[in-house]
């Protein structure tokens, strides 16, 4: 029945073994030759179009080239960014904590003295403008280079010291050899020999020159039966690389903290927990003091495409519009840490720091005292976060604890 | 205008560009008178005297199929065992995603071994293999004459399967290149180079002494993926030429090439001969069909690098990958006017035949997976989906829900003709194909949800990544049910080709009474 149907209607009978394909000869459809001329043009178009912004990108690295050489007020917005919070936008410093610039005998003595001080960084007690501080100064050697050393000092010196003299790119350099590897002046004591005239300086206390406890040295450098060295992940020098943090110079009672929370389970990361699982207590202290004494120079860039005045805002002044304080109001100026609850952040590695944030804001980490971490992150976009993370990146390396405290420490390993 | 890379690469584009217009509009314009008389005289004499559904056509009339029949039966039958053993692979492949425990006593038991098993497998055994038999039933049709050389292919059957054999074993063992699509040890490429010279050869020979003057479409793609395979393997398996970054972007533009200038060739080609050798009407137009072809040759070859998006690549060789990307949108047009329209006015074709029924769903899925492919290109939707299951489905919508199920149809159609009597229960035939349409629905609607939801689960910092992995176990689960559907169809469908290829009894005793 159906073949006799399908026979009647002609046009719909199936074709015999002999038929072969072929083409008819309709025109080609005039919607397809426009979107085949569109097409064109969009990828003509997209070609050239990211050559330019490759140019873009080419000439905006350029400006920034001649805009770090050549800029006007560079000394002063060199200040403003690497020195103010500590020592104040005005050089008068922080009473009892941060020596003022303002007069200050080293201000007085000149740039090369200023350069040589910012190169290498101050431990230890000094005594300044009749006071005695006791703080840590970081070296910028690694922050800045000879140009910016360069127009710091001279600012610095300028402003706050009225010398007239200024220096040179090539002085920094020489410089900068001379002290290379020569690690912080030691106190007020060290730099009498630098500055003469200088009031008597309080002398440094005595070192302890022990290292530190064979078994802590072996952990860290080699590991211990299934668990793997400190130093395999996070670095000879304790500096960090990519999403694995710096340890150099946090504080003992941070670190300590943060491995009895990853053995508790109270800080996730898988890595971490196995590893703190098989440390004492004893191993414990011992590598939070070794990382604690450690000074390393930065090696941590802006790497994220952050944005870094956003991030500088967002560490000096924080965002209300957000909810968000100021980085600095508890990790203390220029980030430096303050105390076992806020760790340093200058100098830490970017993408960890972003990602640590992003553990807060996700609610994968909540170690953080009174959920404030949790709180402020969840506040941030991820525009922000990388920001912050990349600024904080810029800024120079965390100064050690004091050599005291680690005299002490080791000293007493006696008594254990 | 200071002379930069963009302005050149935009310029030999633009050159390009209309290099190809010029090209495409000189053909179209010299061949058509000459093509309208030929068609005449050749086309002329054939009249369509009745369905073929009843068994009354179903003898060769020309003497050309009877010549072509042993090579496309040995190779037909090679594909299904690879195709059979390859998806039982990918089956396994795909469980041990959400059983991450089973199957794990031993190295050649593990996921990495299984996964190079399924692709080199399906790719190589069951793919290249059954497009090759396509091409050794079609080519001789449409030149209108009789293989030449007929038993190298069979040799080259040898071959190829012994090559694609031993490469199983090697990866088994863990001996490969250690390179997506490439894995097959070259020191084995070497057999399937040798194979590849004994299929040539003949199709070659019968090209030149072909009786028609105008080579149909089907035959450009044929011809030129003869071309561009061989260039392709050689260049890319040649062993300590390409080093660290440039060994990538080999790898790449072999692999996405084997799609895009062997598997589709294939395909394309055998829909374009099958969908109006069954309706019995020409296809819709000649010059859609040499944008069609030209537009795959000259676009194709830069598509691959978009798999390297965000690598340390060059920019410039990227974006232009994006851009070739894209435009295969014109040849994907013009290719779907060409087959979609044949097909949408002859509907009743698809309730009378089975074998259209699985190719003009294949062409649908070349024109759904080549646009998916040409939008998953752009750099804005390749952040989320690239490293997420999301790739996957597309690939299985390319290389399965396209050129495989084109080639089910094209081996229903082929063996009937060949044998000489039809198929014993269509039902089979009918429920192969419903198991695999919906096993694959099922298969590419969870891996591109999943895949979609693993990408911006990746993309979001706060979530860990623990979780764009857990998130993504049901869709893996479904991914398996759908895959197992698929490989219970491959498995029925071997059962239908060894099926009509056993001589029934009766017939056979008939056979010899007649005697």
């Amino acid at each position: 029945m159906t073949r006799t149907s399908k026979q009647t209607a002609s046009r719909n009978v199936k074709p015999g073994e002999d038929f072969e394909p072929w083409e008819s000869h309709n025109r080609v459809p005039l919607l397809v030759i426009w979107i085949a001329l569109a097409l064109g043009v969009w990828g003509t178009a997209l070609l050239f179009q990211d050559q330019s912004s490759y140019s873009v990108a080419q000439g905006e690295r350029a400006a920034d080239e001649v805009a770090a050489h050549d800029a006007p007020e560079g000394g002063a917005a060199l200040f403003l960014a690497n020195c103010s919070t500590c020592h104040q936008p005005n050089g008068v410093g922080v009473r009892l904590a941060v020596p003022p610039l303002q007069d200050s005998e080293f201000a007085k003595a000149g740039p090369e003295v200023v350069a040589q001080i910012m190169l290498r960084g101050i431990d230890g007690p000094i005594r300044v403008k009749g006071f005695t501080f006791d703080g840590h100064m970081p070296s910028f050697a690694a922050a800045l280079d000879d140009d910016e050393v360069a127009q710091l000092a001279s600012y610095v010196a300028g402003r706050f010291g009225g010398a007239d003299a200024t220096l040179g790119r090539d002085q920094v350099g020489e410089l900068r050899d001379a002290h290379a590897g020569s690690g912080s002046w030691q106190g007020g004591a060290e730099l009498a020999g630098l500055v003469p005239g200088l009031p008597t300086q309080p002398a440094m206390p005595a070192m302890a020159q022990a290292g530190p406890d064979p078994a802590i040295s072996d952990l860290i450098f080699a590991g211990k039966g299934d668990v793997w060295s400190c130093a395999s992940c996070h670095g000879g020098l304790g500096q960090g690389a990519e999403s694995t943090p710096r340890l150099a110079g946090l504080s003992q009672g941070y670190i300590v903290k943060q491995l009895r929370d990853f053995r508790a389970g109270e800080r996730q990361n898988e890595q971490m927990s196995f590893v703190a699982k098989e440390l004492s207590d004893f191993e414990i202290e011992g590598v939070a003091t070794y990382y604690a004494g450690l000074r390393v120079d930065s090696t941590a860039r802006p790497a994220l495409g952050g944005d870094l005045a956003r991030g500088e805002r967002i560490a000096l002044q924080g965002d209300w519009s957000l909810g968000v304080p100021a980085c600095f109001s508890c990790h203390g100026p220029s980030g430096f840490g303050v105390g076992a609850d806020f760790p340093a952040l200058a100098a830490q590695q970017p993408a960890y720091l972003a990602s640590q944030l992003a553990a807060w804001a996700g609610g994968h980490r909540n170690n953080s005292p009174l959920g404030l971490m949790d709180r402020i992150s969840r506040a941030l976009p991820e525009s922000d976060r990388r920001a912050v993370a990349d600024y904080l990146a810029s800024l120079p390396a965390v100064p050690a604890v004091e050599q005291k405290a680690m005299a002490r420490i080791e000293g007493g390993g006696d008594e254990l | 205008m200071p002379i930069t890379m963009g302005l050149l690469l935009g310029l030999s584009f633009v050159v390009s560009l209309l290099a190809l217009s010029f090209l495409i509009w000189a053909i179209a314009t010299r061949q058509f008178a000459l093509d309208r008389a030929h068609a005449a005289t050749v086309f002329g004499k054939g009249g369509a005297d009745g369905p073929d559904t009843d068994g009354t056509h179903l003898f060769d009339t020309t003497g050309i199929d009877r010549v072509s029949a042993r090579p496309v039966r040995l190779l037909i039958l090679g594909a299904i065992f690879w195709l059979v053993l390859g998806s039982t692979f990918g089956v396994i492949a795909s469980l041990k995603l959400h059983w991450p425990d089973w199957l794990n006593q031993a190295a050649p038991l593990t996921f990495g071994r299984m996964r190079a098993l399924h692709l080199n497998l399906v790719a190589y055994g069951w793919l290249s293999q059954i497009g090759i038999a396509c091409m050794f039933w079609i080519l001789p049709r449409i030149f209108r004459t009789p293989l030449r050389a007929p038993q190298l292919p069979v040799i080259g059957f040898w071959i190829w399967n012994i090559g694609v054999a031993l490469g199983a074993l090697a990866f088994s063992q863990g001996w490969t290149d250690g390179e997506e699509w490439l894995e097959f040890p070259w020191q084995l490429d070497t057999l399937l180079v040798l194979a590849g010279v004994f299929f040539v050869v003949p199709l070659v020979k019968t090209a030149r002494a072909r009786e028609v003057d105008h080579i149909y479409v089907t035959g450009w793609y044929f011809l030129a993926a003869m071309v561009w395979f061989p260039c392709l393997f050689f260049i890319a398996n040649l062993p300590g030429i390409h080093y660290g970054v440039e060994e990538a972007t080999v790898n790449w533009w072999f692999a996405h090439n084997v799609l895009g200038l062997w598997l589709t060739p294939l395909g394309v080609g055998t829909a374009y001969y099958f969908i109006p050798k069954i309706i019995g009407k020409p296809i819709y137009s000649y010059s859609l069909s040499l944008i069609g072809f030209w537009g795959l040759a000259l676009f194709y070859s830069q598509v691959g690098i978009h798999h390297l998006i965000g690598g340390p690549l060059p920019t410039w060789v990227v974006t232009l990958s994006v851009v070739h990307s894209v435009m295969m949108f014109i040849p994907v047009i013009a290719v779907a006017i060409n087959q979609h329209v044949t097909v949408a006015r002859n509907l009743w074709a698809l309730k009378e035949s089975l074998p259209l029924r699985f190719i003009s769903f294949g062409a649908v899925m070349y024109t759904l997976a080549s646009f998916q492919g040409s939008i998953e290109a752009l750099r804005s939707v390749n952040t989320i989906t690239h490293f997420t299951h999301y790739t996957v489905g597309h690939a299985h919508l390319g290389a399965y829900a396209f050129v495989s199920i084109v080639m089910f149809g094209a081996a229903y159609h082929i063996m009937p003709r060949m044998v000489g009597r039809d198929f014993a229960h269509p039902g089979l035939i009918r429920l192969h194909f419903w198991l695999v349409v919906l096993g694959f629905a099922i298969y590419f609607f969870a891996l591109t949800i999943g895949g979609l939801l693993q990408g911006l689960a990746m993309l979001d910092a706060t979530r860990s990544f623990a979780e764009s992995v857990i998130l993504t176990k049901p869709w893996l689960e479904a991914r398996s049910v759908g895959g197992t559907m698929m490989t219970l169809g491959h498995i029925l469908f071997a059962i239908n080709v060894i099926g009509i290829l056993r001589k029934p009894r009766a017939i056979a005793q008939s056979a010899v009474a007649a005697e």
